[in-house]
């Protein structure tokens, strides 16, 4: 199977491509509409010298653009999380849930968080399809 | 809706920040649910075992204080795991009741009877629970 760098183009563009081809997603995100940006923080003892910015875009169970981008763009999302790379690595793997994370601020949201949990089987089917991705993290490379 | 119908004083907590955000959202969006929050008296508090984290709302008509840890003897104590929290959130509200009839409502049955939630004052405050749902149901 083949392994994608986390949190690069490519590795996006797998995810978009599993979103894209879930039909089970395609159904419960079907109401979904609205950008999401995840910030990763800096740690460069991780890998990690600079933030990342990452910008993905659903519509009623379509996927529109994945990208890489600057801190405008992902603050320009509809819903903007942060957290520490060793976070979201965390919650790529399955290792924490992302709701648990958030309870405990480790996890930041910004946005409408009744619109969150109003879908929430829609938030929980793309972090699932995320952990799928064969990722190969700076940390462990 | 004016700043300061919620007090957070339980600033440090992050899971205070997200009742107050989401509380916040709930009633300025929904005025069916503000009715509600400003006719409710008394103290509730939610404590997520799994994160030993616990907070403290009290109600006082139209006014809400947050405070951290579980403070004074609440009326109802809710215990859960900061992953099933939510699951209250997704509640409907039908005919003025919460509705255990449908996906959302049978896992907080589920919840309830496997003992993944507890709520102390389910019986004795049923009034101060109903209102409680209906404040806190994003449905």
């Amino acid at each position: 199977m083949v392994k994608y760098n986390a949190m690069t183009q490519e590795w996006l563009d797998a995810w978009k491509q599993k979103i894209a081809n879930s039909k089970e997603y395609r159904e419960i995100a079907k109401n979904w509409e609205g950008s999401v940006s995840m910030i990763v923080n800096p740690d460069p003892e991780k890998g990690i010298p600079e933030p990342i910015y990452l910008f993905t875009d659903y519509w009623h169970g379509d996927v529109r653009d994945f990208l890489i981008c600057d801190k405008a763009k992902a603050e320009s999302a509809n819903f903007v999380m942060s957290a520490d790379f060793a976070r979201w690595k965390q919650v790529a793997k399955k290792e924490v849930d992302s709701t648990k994370a958030l309870m405990q601020g480790k996890l930041k949201l910004k946005g409408d968080l009744t619109y969150v949990v109003r879908n929430i089987k829609t938030v929980n089917k793309v972090i699932d399809l995320l952990c799928e991705i064969e990722t190969i993290w700076p940390d462990e490379a | 809706m004016e700043e300061e119908f919620i007090e957070n004083r339980a600033a440090s907590v992050p899971f205070a920040g997200i009742l107050t955000d989401l509380l916040t959202a709930n009633l300025t969006q929904r005025p069916e649910k503000r009715v509600v929050y400003d006719n409710m008296h008394g103290t509730v508090a939610i404590e997520l075992v799994d994160i030993e984290t616990a907070v403290t709302m009290v109600f006082a008509a139209g006014k809400l204080r947050i405070e951290e840890g579980i403070v004074g003897r609440p009326e109802i104590v809710i215990r859960t795991d900061s992953e099933r929290v939510m699951d209250l959130n997704a509640l409907r509200i039908v005919g003025g009741l919460p509705w255990y009839f449908d996906e959302a409502g049978r896992r907080v049955l589920n919840h309830l009877v496997s003992g993944r939630l507890k709520i102390e004052g389910l019986f004795t405050h049923p009034v101060l629970l109903t209102q409680l749902t209906k404040i806190m149901s994003v449905m």
